[in-house]
């Protein structure tokens, strides 16, 4: 009996997983990638998810049910249960039952092509405080202002509206790649190229893989004032570094809108900090998205995304929106409303395809034991439920094993990098090493951080402030001492730090100092899973064999 | 039986004797309910034959046209020719189609013994007669009405002969030819096509309502004149008053002579919506059988360590089936499905303890022997003879008692057969054809016709369309070629083959396929070797059992395709299964690791088993994991012992251990300084005191017990509730409410009254006095404004004395203030037993 032995598995709960040493894993990996969601990517199998949002978000791309039925059959190495191309013809086929259209005389309106659909829809209580009149029994008004929430509602009712209202094209400005001798790499290209066709969505990239760069391609492709969000003021700063070297805005061209600077100009960079600022129970910053006609609005660290930024994002559905991400995890559960709001994912790539081309370094992820010591140990099975991972996350034992790391690496740039102040003061004397945590003022944060990047510094202690878009590109040690609890992203942001490709190509190395048979290890485990997903093998060392070895 | 060679017969019982010994077992063997018990001789068999409850059976199983060819002669004369048969069926203008059906329907009622007599004089059998004709009671399908000789039954001469006359026709005296010739009238094409050229445009309306039934119509006492036209000619009778009936001879004639609106001499096709390739079904099918195999596995291994409880009325709560849904991850109608489908292979039951529940059999374990082929057929097989369906649970019987999963009540005995119907449905079509579900329904529908539209045939029809794609006997809607080789049939050739297409192209008489195969078909033998055949071409379409996993370091494993047992067993254990279907994806948790570590296995065995089954090499975190876990691995030991002895001196502890007498105390050394004793503290502190030692005893704190002489107690219990000599000291406010009852009470019996009559009442005594008496008193009473004193008798009965002051009288009761209840109430008369007035002082 001839069998074709495809790369992929069709699993009956609609993972697909995909042989990636198959021959035909490539193609495969291309004719699913438009509906399927890349879910792990460890070293021999991929595990890719098919979910209705995939579906939709492949029918808005243009492709229809048949082409992904096809792509399943064709690649399956067994047969494809029957039910399930079934349910996804079904899926499919409720994407563009209804569109959210611009009517000459009533402006934005909900239409249908299958009336029971908006039936349904309008009775959903939820539906009803967003629309308006009825015009005719397929029509039915929508406030302008709930383009947002609409959609978000009609999605988790199951019925995704088709977006054709369009985006209006805001302020023109003149935007270029200032292409001097560098070029965008080809996956920012095609990141910049999808992101542009899509018209709004999420572009994922791996920590030091340019995605500040995504974001100047496509202010190019707008050439309108834009509204760029970040985490902080470091970050704003070096986003404005890069738009100047990068691209053919000058320094008076973009502005500065944080906590210490109120500027406002074509291009506009603002941290989420100043954005959610709560006076008398108003944000009084929101007006900045209102103050002028954007035509795109960058989300950078868009997994961070506050909820009251969220809530202003709905009302700006007719503006390009584009979010920059490395992680989409949110601890919160809350990635689908990042999808319906700002957009859906328009270009992944894995991080370990990003450094198989080079353009991030290697990484060799290091989980150290150590034991607490017999009195640490009836301490911390007393200590009280709140209190119990602060205990076991600074035992002493951690400092003497961070302190050999150091030894080892003597010579490179070492980023030590944990939560807890007091733990990083200590380690700051121990080690001689500076200290930057919150209260660290932003020119002394800038110095510091300019010391480390000229090699005047070669170790530098840093707290949960440096987790993000700090871009410190010779730092090729980071040990990490302490964490927020199991946050995956925060470990993968906190790896990114040192995966900037280093000028002569060497190994990054990411030590995760771990107390053992503690909530400290539970939470290690659940921090690495989704670098663990994304193919990084943790190494699991005895902290007493790193201590014999140095 | 030529009726040309012998005389015709003049009984069934004769026609039954003329006929062969082949044609009499055709008969016996679509109609075996008429040799049970085997019938002493033929009479007695034509008897059998002509019972009601054997008739109804006969006609319930004839395809739709046979039906309708029955009721055609329901309608025709007794015994009927076959050109008048033949008439009734395909019209005056004799349609081709059904007159070249008609002789085989013919046939399968005469060989069914439900038509006798040559085709000069067909008869239909008598019960037969009376379940298909038409009456008001039960209208025929045909819509007809009764002949004109029955509807003029109870009608005056006169009124006939006013009728003939109006007709046209010559009158005679004598009724019977009247209606003898009026039914000719109504027979003969061109006199009837003459008659009703005359007739008003309304009337013809009325008559093109009523022609293809029901034909009764309403009429008013004064009928309009169209209704009169037609009244006066004897085209509409009257049945009763108001009522008239078409008569079936003028209706026949309006519908050029047809007994059917549409006769269905042809079963409708069977009809294919879309056809894949042969490979690709079978593949589908194929796909589709290892899931059943993995399901009804997973089913059982959920099931391993106790299965569900079985409710007292037998069967699977509705809760179990829910959970074992959700656990298969299936809808629960499916669930239900699979825990069926293993019920009836054998492979589970009820264990039968008293406290009964669902477990595998060990047939389950031989089962799992099997290779995977092998046990695919167990499965398909016990699924086609099964008459216990599915579809049924969830449902209510006639009782309106719930189905339950494995419970009563849920055999249907046309299971198999339709089963086998539908498949051999399925099979006639092209390979890889996969039929519309509705068009197999129609044809069922018209090869065993039922009363109602949602009737079970095709409900179970339904099912088996849905089960056999679960189960991978079909796949992607068509049948597999192990399916079709299950049903013993041969594998279709690949050339189109005119002579057995099925549906209306179908060249008739092939009598095989007109009729329903028998349920079943197969012997033992011809099942063994058609499964075998079923399970060879299934082989080479299951993968081969891997015996390797791939190992990554996100802990997980990855096995692409189905394992071997030994390997999916151990690996069942040492890992969590986080997705199945084609490939199985293995998590490894600290609590999976852990678990095969208890089911003792040691980190050695669990390195060596991994390496062994990975083609890579075991990622570093894996291996870590497996030794930190069983680092902790029984570090903690927990066991059972009843008593101790703990002694600072370690010499005394070996001292005892040492002693013969000690053997009995069951004693282990836990530690230098403590012993465990599996004999509890009495008895190991009476063996240590025997043994000349001088043990203490200690409590839960480790205090030392000082000995008491023992003193025998009782459980917890209260003290014996003082019984008191009278009722308990009532409260105030009780108090104050008997007191107002008494003075009321008081009021009523000691309020001085004139004597009715000369004896007077004992005191407690209810007034007595008549109805009329207490009238009087009470209108004089109303004019007076006085109190009297009443007797009453209360809805509950109770009867009791008022004082009471009338305000009224009327119908019936008395209104008046009642004294004794101190409010205004109203007295029904009849419940008052009498009245006296009240002394004067």
């Amino acid at each position: 009996m001839p069998r074709v032995n495809g790369p992929l598995i069709v699993q009956s709960d609609k993972t697909l997983l995909l042989e990636v040493d198959h021959e035909q894993a490539d193609e495969c990996r291309r004719a699913i990638a438009p509906f399927a969601e890349l879910e792990r990517a460890p070293e021999h199998i991929h595990t890719y998810r098919v979910t209705p949002l995939g579906l939709w978000n492949a029918r808005a791309a243009g492709h229809d049910a048949e082409q992904v039925v096809d792509a399943l059959v064709q690649y399956s190495r067994y047969p494809v249960p029957h039910a399930l191309l079934v349910d996804i013809a079904e899926t499919m086929d409720r994407y563009g039952r209804l569109s959210l259209v611009k009517h000459p005389a009533h402006g934005l309106v909900l239409t249908s092509t299958d009336r029971p659909v908006l039936e349904e829809v309008l009775r959903s209580k939820r539906i009803a405080p967003l629309v308006g009149a009825r015009i005719d029994p397929d029509t039915v008004v929508v406030h302008p202002s709930e383009r947002g929430q609409i959609k978000q509602t009609l999605l988790k009712l199951g019925w995704p509206a088709e977006d054709l209202a369009g985006y209006v094209d805001g302020e023109a400005h003149p935007i270029e790649l200032a292409e001097d001798g560098w070029a965008l790499r080809p996956y920012q290209k095609q990141a910049v190229e999808n992101f542009w066709h899509g018209g709004s969505g999420v572009v994922v990239l791996p920590c030091g893989a340019g995605k500040t760069l995504v974001g100047a391609g496509a202010m190019s492709q707008a050439k309108s004032t834009t509204l760029i969000l970040v985490t902080n003021t470091v970050s704003a700063r070096q986003w404005k570094h890069e738009l100047v070297k990068r691209t053919s805005l000058t320094e008076d061209e973009i502005g500065e809108y944080s906590g210490t600077r109120k500027e406002i100009r074509p291009v506009t960079i603002a941290t989420y900090q100043v954005l959610t600022t709560r006076r008398k129970g108003v944000y009084p910053h929101l007006e900045l998205f209102d103050s002028r006609d954007w035509g795109l609005i960058v989300y950078d660290e868009v997994h961070l995304l506050p909820a009251p930024v969220f809530k202003f994002t709905a009302d700006l559905q007719a503006r390009r929106r584009l979010g920059l991400t490395a992680t989409l995890v949110r601890e919160d559960g809350r990635e689908s409303d990042v999808f319906s709001l700002i957009g859906p994912k328009r270009f992944d790539a894995p991080w370990k395809e990003i450094e198989a081309q080079g353009y991030i370094a290697p990484a060799d992820c290091v989980e150290v034991r150590v034991n607490l010591t017999d009195s640490e140990r009836l301490a911390y099975a007393t200590a009280e439920a709140e209190e119990k991972y602060r205990f076991c996350a600074t035992t002493d034992t951690k400092r003497k094993v961070t302190e050999a790391i150091v030894r080892r690496f003597a010579g490179q740039q070492i980023l030590v990098i944990g939560q807890y102040i007091d733990q990083l003061d200590e380690l700051g004397e121990h080690l001689g090493a500076p200290v930057i945590k919150g209260e660290t003022s932003n020119a002394q944060r800038e110095k510091l951080f300019d010391a480390f990047r000229e090699g005047e510094i070669s170790v530098l202690v840093v707290s949960k402030v440096a987790n993000f878009s700090i871009d410190l590109p010779e730092a090729t040690v980071a040990i990490q001492v302490s964490g927020t609890f199991g946050s995956r992203q925060e470990e993968a942001q906190r790896l990114g730090r040192v995966l900037r490709p280093k000028a002569d190509g060497h190994q990054a190395h990411f030590y995760s100092v771990v107390a053992r048979d503690t909530i400290d290890q539970d939470f290690a485990a659940h921090r690495q899973r989704f670098l663990a997903e994304q193919g990084y093998a943790y190494r699991i060392m005895d902290a007493d064999e790193l201590l014999a070895e140095s | 039986m030529s009726p040309e060679d012998t005389p015709a017969p003049r009984s069934l019982a004769e026609a039954l004797r003329a006929r062969d010994d082949a044609s009499l077992a055709a008969l016996l063997r679509s109609r075996p309910d008429l040799i049970t018990p085997v019938p002493t001789d033929l009479t007695q068999l034509a008897t059998r034959a002509g019972t009601r409850a054997s008739v109804v059976r006969a006609l319930e199983r004839l395809d739709r046209f046979a039906l309708q060819t029955a009721q055609a002669l329901a309608v025709a004369a007794d015994p009927a020719s076959y050109e008048e048969l033949l008439g009734l069926m395909a019209g005056d203008e004799r349609d081709p189609a059904v007159a070249a059906a008609l002789p085989h329907a013919l046939g399968v009622l005469r060989e069914q013994a439900l038509v006798w007599g040559g085709d000069d004089r067909l008869r239909l059998v008598r019960t037969a007669r009376e379940l298909l004709a038409p009456s008001p009671q039960h209208p025929s399908p045909t819509g007809l009405g009764p002949t004109v000789q029955e509807a003029t039954a109870g009608m005056s001469p006169g009124r006939i002969q006013e009728i003939v006359t109006t007709a046209g026709l010559a009158s005679t005296h004598d009724s019977v030819s009247a209606v003898t010739a009026l039914t000719a009238l109504f027979g003969d094409r061109k006199r009837m096509a003459a008659l009703l050229a005359g007739a008003p445009e309304e009337s013809r309306q009325v008559l093109a309502r009523l022609v293809w039934g029901p034909p009764y119509g309403q009429v008013t006492a004064d009928p309009a004149a169209h209704l009169r036209w037609l009244l006066d000619r004897g085209l509409l009778l009257p049945t009763a008053p108001g009522t008239v009936v078409l008569p079936r001879e003028v209706a026949l004639h309006l519908r050029q002579g047809r007994a059917h609106r549409e006769p269905e001499p042809l079963p409708p096709a069977v009809e294919a919506v879309k056809v894949h390739r042969p490979q690709v079904v079978d593949a589908t099918a194929a796909g589709q059988a290892l899931t059943a195999l993995a399901t009804v596995e997973e089913l059982l291994k959920d099931w391993h360590e106790g299965g569900p409880a079985v409710l007292r009325a037998g069967g699977l709560s509705v809760r179990d089936l829910k959970r074992t849904a959700v656990a298969l991850d299936v809808p629960e109608p499916v669930a239900a499905f699979w825990v069926e489908l293993a019920y009836a292979a054998g492979l589970l039951a009820s264990d039968g303890e008293a406290d009964e529940r669902y477990a595998a059999t060990p047939a389950y374990d031989e089962w799992l022997t099997l290779p995977a082929q092998e046990r695919w057929v167990r499965l398909a097989e016990a699924w086609l003879a099964a008459t216990r369906t599915a579809g049924l649970v969830g449902g209510r019987d006639a009782k309106e008692r719930a189905l339950s999963a494995l419970g009563p009540g849920l055999d249907r005995s046309a299971a198999p057969e339709v089963r086998h119907r539908v498949l051999t449905l399925l099979a006639a079509l092209p390979e890889g054809a996969a039929p519309d579900p509705e068009s197999v329904l129609a044809r069922l529908q018209w090869e065993r016709p039922q009363r109602r539209e949602d009737d079970l045939r095709t409900r179970l029809a339904r099912w088996t369309l849905d089960e056999a794609e679960l189960l991978g006997v079909t796949g992607r809607g068509a049948l597999a070629a192990h399916g079709r080789a299950l049903l013993g049939l041969p594998a279709p050739d690949h050339t189109p083959r005119a002579e057995e297409p099925s549906g209306p192209g179908d060249k008739l008489p092939v009598h095989h396929h007109r009729r329903p195969a028998p349920a079943a078909p197969l012997s033992p033998a011809e099942q063994a070797a058609a499964s075998a055949a079923a399970a060879r071409l299934l082989a080479p379409l299951l993968p081969e059992p891997l015996d390797h996993v791939l190992l990554q370091a996100d802990l997980t494993a990855v096995a692409p395709g189905p394992l071997q047992r030994p390997l999916a067993d151990t690996l069942g254990v040492l890992a969590d299964v986080e997705s199945k279907g084609g490939a199985t994806v293995y998590r490894f948790t600290p609590a999976s690791v852990r678990r095969a570590l208890d089911a003792g296995r040691t980190a050695a065995d669990l390195h060596a088993f991994l390496a062994a089954h990975s083609r890579t090499p075991v990622p570093q975190p894996l291996a870590y994991l497996i030794d930190d876990v069983a680092r902790r691995h029984g570090h903690l030991r927990v066991g059972a012992a009843s008593a101790y002895v703990r002694c600072d001196d370690d010499a005394l502890l070996n001292e005892i251990l040492a002693d013969k007498r000690s053997a009995g105390l069951r004693l282990r050394r836990l530690a230098p300084t403590v012993l465990a004793a599996q004999s509890d503290p009495a008895t190991l502190l009476e063996g240590l005191r025997a043994m000349g030692f001088a043990p203490a005893a200690e409590s839960a704190e480790g205090d030392v017990l000082i000995a008491r002489p023992d003193a025998h107690r009782t459980p917890p219990r209260t003290p014996p509730e003082p019984v008191p000599d009278g009722p308990p000291m009532p409260d105030a406010a009780l108090l104050s409410a008997a007191i107002r009852a008494i003075r009321a009470g008081d009021l009523a019996s000691t309020t001085p009254r004139k004597p009715t009559d000369d004896t007077p009442l004992a005191p407690g005594e209810l007034p007595r006095t008549s109805a009329a008496e207490t009238l009087a008193t009470m209108q004089a009473a109303v004019l007076t404004g006085e109190a009297v004193w009443i007797g009453f008798v209360n809805a509950e009965g109770a009867a009791s004395q008022r004082v009471i002051a009338p305000v009224r009288v009327e119908g019936g009761f008395v209104t008046a203030y009642d004294h004794t209840a101190d409010e205004v109430r109203t007295f029904p008369l009849h419940r008052i037993t009498g009245v006296a007035e009240l002394a004067d002082d």
